[in-house]
């Protein structure tokens, strides 16, 4: 019979940090802004993301995730603290991938794409 | 009669209000050019339609009204606007009571219906500032909480029936925090508050639908109780999205009634009008001309009907489908009015010259369509924030669940289907589960290739169908690609591209949504549906924004069209696909009817 490891799933801390990377990651990437300008405390509005916008960033969340997440999650939890405690502590959600990838995320921020609207989305439909 | 029964009283009111060339007529084009030129609202015509009871069909019938389905609805609109959009938009601002049938109280919804059916009331919709255009959330009014309701403060601009309505949707401020949740809807009525507190700004002088009560209004410390707040503080901008999705679908309605003015108008020049020997209509290019807007209209009937059916057995879909039709139909039946307008040649600008000038006024009111209850770009932009999300269910729903697919797709366009009841809280802020019209394109191919052992059919516009819905696939599966090569990118400055592909979309949606029309009813809506020819015409006049016409196959004969044209004109009926009875000139239908007898004996 094999023993239990608490060990082996990530902690209900790891995987609130990881949904906040994984937050972070995305909108910096998204918004073209540098990862490390991103507070978790502040709300997302501050950083150009509109009602809709946070409305449809719940669908790449959902996909992630792999679960059914109410639309309006980040309406009602503006932050990207207060979301990802919702999802781990409310709704239970576990993140398949480890809480690395966060801490990755945070000392490498990854470079704002330069292109506007699709990341250039023109420039490879005319092969320019 | 009618075998349809959603048509029903689209027809009983045709013939209650008359023939509109008749200048006796309610809503006659002279009564409704009279006054637009003085700019006066048509009162008269709104009482009449209040006498008429039809804003019953405006209430849901488990709050008390006859309200029963969107394809109902939108096929009594039409026939308002197809007389007068200025009269036809005033009496529908009505359906902004759907807030209420969705968010508000037992207590709410009563006193809505109440106040509809017992007191002709109407109502209005107070989102707008003037300076902030389609940014709800920038809102200046403000609702503050005091004990038993809130203090309004500010003004809304520019509104359609601000003046003349008894209720007003305003949405407000109530935290200065701000964000997604710092708006609350409230339905105030007017005759509960102080009218010390409130004024109505003055009438604005528009281009079009010159007799609309368009104005504005503005609060001063105005007291409203807690009552008139519409589900949760902090709702508003949800509800009022949600909103939008049900008036956006039916707004199609307003430019399919406008369409057909233009084009029936344009047609009776048309055949009546002698040059070079021959009438207009049988020189070659008007002819075209007009035919192609036949089918323009038949499209978007097919869109239009599709999505109100779509209200209710896929309400998870319509942020998607309501801004499908509210762009593309809309859009496209502006162009045909201007395309037809060629064909009047210069009467189409006159005010006074053929039928009383109707279409230089349809030409002037249809044109605020596009525009109101959010424009072409804002439509766009909401389909363009969802493409991905569309992208990627397409790819994990491929060849799934092909049953229940089909079941949903049957039910949907298939006209002779009950549907199930429609329910506002399923109405979803972004859609679930993917598109159903494009993911079905798969299983629309199968039935088509079914049909080819079919012998009423004939193999050449069959063959041609098939062909133009797998360049449909084709071109689906190239959007699908560039979407999934980008990246995301929020926010209000995307790239002009990106619009094209929103509308691409559109194009591809609504010709899928021909092909399921056709299949589904091929058996219940008459001979001249059932051949096909306007439906493979259709398909090629689609793919022409993707392909030029060299790269298509060959155009098949429109005789068939053009006939089908005619006889709907000669017989009164409306031009759908659903070719409903228009009122009819009582010494005309004794010369119809001697036409049948002796086509009949013939």
């Amino acid at each position: 019979m094999q023993l239990k490891d608490s060990n082996s799933k990530p902690s209900s801390s790891n995987a609130v940090d990881t949904i906040q990377g994984w937050l972070v990651n995305q909108i910096a990437k998204q918004l073209g802004i540098n990862a490390q300008t991103i507070k978790i405390t502040e709300p997302l509005t501050r950083y150009g993301l509109d009602s809709i916008d946070s409305v449809t960033i719940v669908g790449e969340l959902e996909d992630w995730l792999d679960a059914e997440l109410p639309p309006t999650l980040l309406w009602d939890y503006p932050t990207i603290e207060k979301a990802s405690q919702y999802l781990v502590n409310e709704v239970g959600v576990t993140p398949a991938e480890t809480a690395t990838q966060a801490t990755e995320v945070t000392t490498k921020p990854q470079e704002a794409p330069k292109e506007k609207a699709w990341g250039g989305l023109w420039n490879k439909i005319s092969g320019s | 009669m009618q075998p349809l029964k959603q048509y029903w009283i689209a027809e009983a009111l045709e013939k209650d209000l008359g023939d509109p060339t008749n200048p006796d007529s309610v809503m006659s084009f002279k009564q409704v050019i009279d006054l637009d030129e003085k700019e006066e609202f048509p009162h008269e015509i709104i009482n009449w339609l209040y006498n008429w009871k039809l804003q019953h069909y405006y209430i849901p019938a488990e709050c008390g009204g006859e309200f029963t389905s969107f394809d109902e609805f939108i096929a009594f609109v039409r026939v308002l606007s197809r007389r007068d959009q200025t009269s036809a938009i005033a009496f529908t601002t009505m359906f902004w009571s759907y807030l209420t049938w969705m968010a508000g109280t037992d207590e709410q919804k009563r006193t809505l219906a109440s106040f509809m059916k017992d007191a002709n009331g109407a109502m209005c919709l107070a989102y707008s500032e003037k300076a902030h255009g389609s940014d709800l959330l920038a809102s200046d009014v403000r609702a503050k909480k005091v004990p038993g309701g809130y203090i309004l403060n500010g003004e809304k601009w520019p509104i359609n029936r601000a003046t003349i309505s008894g209720v007003t949707f305003v949405l407000a401020k109530t935290d200065e925090a701000g964000g997604a949740r710092s708006l609350s809807l409230f339905m105030v009525e007017k005759s509960k508050i102080d009218p010390a507190n409130y004024t109505h700004l003055p009438k604005i002088y528009t281009h079009g639908i010159r007799g609309s009560d368009m104005s504005g209004i503005r609060f001063e410390n105005c007291f409203i109780p807690e009552s008139m707040r519409l589900g949760a503080e902090g709702v508003g901008l949800e509800l009022a999205l949600k909103g939008f999705q049900i008036t956006r679908a039916l707004c199609a309605a307003f430019s399919q009634g406008a369409a057909d003015t233009a084009l029936r108008t344009t047609l009776k020049f048309a055949l009546g009008r002698q040059l070079y020997g021959k009438t207009v209509f049988d020189m070659p290019q008007p002819k075209r001309t007009l035919t192609d807007a036949f089918l323009d209209i038949l499209i978007c009937d097919c869109a239009t009907i599709g999505v109100a059916r779509g209200f209710n057995t896929m309400p998870e879909q319509i942020s998607v489908w309501s801004a499908v039709v509210k762009y593309f139909v809309t859009t496209t039946l502006e162009t045909v009015v201007q395309n037809v307008s060629v064909v009047l040649g210069s009467r189409f600008y006159m005010r006074e010259e053929h039928d009383w000038g109707i279409f230089q006024k349809v030409l002037r009111d249809n044109a605020i369509i596009s525009m109101f209850d959010g424009s072409t770009v804002v439509n766009l932009h909401a389909l363009l924030l969802q493409l991905r999300q569309l992208t990627k269910s397409r790819v994990k729903n491929a060849g799934r669940n092909q049953d229940t697919l089909q079941a949903r797709l049957q039910a949907t366009f298939d006209l002779t289907q009950p549907l199930p009841a429609f329910d506002g809280k399923k109405l979803e802020l972004v859609n679930r589960g993917g598109d159903d019209v494009l993911q079905g394109l798969e299983l629309a191919l199968t039935s088509l290739s079914d049909l080819q052992t079919d012998s009423h059919l004939n193999s050449e516009v069959l063959q041609q169908i098939i062909q133009l819905l797998q360049m449909v696939q084709e071109e689906l599966k190239t959007l699908d690609h560039q979407i999934t090569e980008s990246t995301f990118q929020f926010g209000h400055e995307q790239a002009p591209e990106v619009f094209d592909i929103a509308k691409q979309y559109c194009v591809l949606h609504a010709a899928s949504s021909c092909v399921y029309m056709w299949l589904y009813n091929r058996h219940h809506l008459g001979d001249f549906f059932a051949s096909g020819e306007w439906l493979a015409l259709s398909l090629r006049k689609l793919l022409l924004t993707f392909r030029p016409a060299k790269a298509l196959p060959t155009r098949l004969s429109d005789e068939a069209v053009s006939q089908e044209l005619v006889r709907l004109y000669n017989h009164n009926r409306m031009f759908s696909i659903v070719p409903f009875q228009l009122a009819q000139p009582q010494q005309e239908e004794i010369t119809t009817d001697a036409t049948q007898r002796l086509q009949l004996q013939a």
